[in-house]
């Protein structure tokens, strides 16, 4: 459900939608969600000082109940 | 990029100056956001399977959206740090959809009304407290909605106000008349 939420987010800010693919991933120390994107839709994700990675972090967190961490990738052509 | 492909024609002169292109009224535009905005917090209340009533309004010429639900502080957060969060998501979220920037307002379970009434409330003693000693009052730090707040306030009492130093430390001063 979060990592759905968090594809939610993210498709309806980037040009690519199509590119968007979410990964989770499971450790020791909680959950990271890799979100790769399309290159032209990297700075996007992250923002004016990494303000919408901060909000995109914010908001996926508050929706876990606990912090999730996001990691922005830029997708490459090896996809 | 593509866009604004749309010629420029002498209909245009019949709009209102207000945004690029003249293409629509700023109304019309503004109600186009708050469904665009309304889609995108929809789906997002689906996923994670929450109740909420979404309202759609134009306020101030911004697109504002409120939520209700009542079950959802979390999206809030202690100091409406979610809130904005989401806030900025969601103006993103309208500006590539329609290609402009947005500045919509969005308001969770009355979170924003019920500190917009506190801070009206703080507004009024300063203002009382500067009208009585003739000496200008600094406030404490604050963001950019809640300094609006102020301000407006400030404007609709009759005093001046204006704000000093750099956020996150960003200040209302009133002034005596």
């Amino acid at each position: 459900m979060i990592d759905e939420a968090l594809e939610h987010l993210v498709k309806g800010i980037v040009d690519n939608p199509g590119d968007v693919v979410i990964t989770e991933k499971t450790h020791r120390r909680g959950t990271t969600l890799e979100v790769r994107v399309h290159p032209d839709d990297i700075g996007k994700v992250i923002g004016r000082n990494g303000r919408t990675a901060r909000a995109l972090r914010t908001v996926v967190s508050a929706i876990a109940g606990r912090s999730i961490r996001v990691d922005l990738i830029e997708a490459d052509e090896a996809r | 990029m593509s866009e604004n492909e749309t010629t420029t024609t002498a209909v245009e002169e019949l709009e209102p100056a207000k945004g690029e292109g003249g293409k629509k009224s700023l109304i019309s535009r503004l109600e186009e956001e708050g469904d665009v905005a309304a889609d995108y917090l929809e789906a997002l209340l689906d996923i994670v399977d929450l109740d909420g009533d979404i309202d759609i309004d134009v306020e101030n010429d911004r697109a504002s959206l409120a939520i209700a639900g009542g079950k959802l502080s979390h999206l809030v957060g202690e100091r409406g740090e979610v809130l904005d969060a989401l806030q900025e998501l969601t103006r993103l979220a309208v500006q590539t959809s329609l290609g402009e920037r947005s500045r919509l307002m969005l308001d969770i379970d009355n979170f924003r009304s019920a500190k917009k009434e506190e801070l009206a409330k703080l507004a009024h003693e300063v203002a009382d407290e500067v009208k009585s000693t003739g000496q200008s009052v600094k406030l404490r730090p604050m963001n950019a909605f809640e300094r609006k707040v102020v301000h407006d306030t400030i404007q609709e009492i009759g005093l001046t106000s204006e704000s000093e130093g750099e956020d996150p430390n960003r200040c209302v001063v009133v002034l005596p008349a």
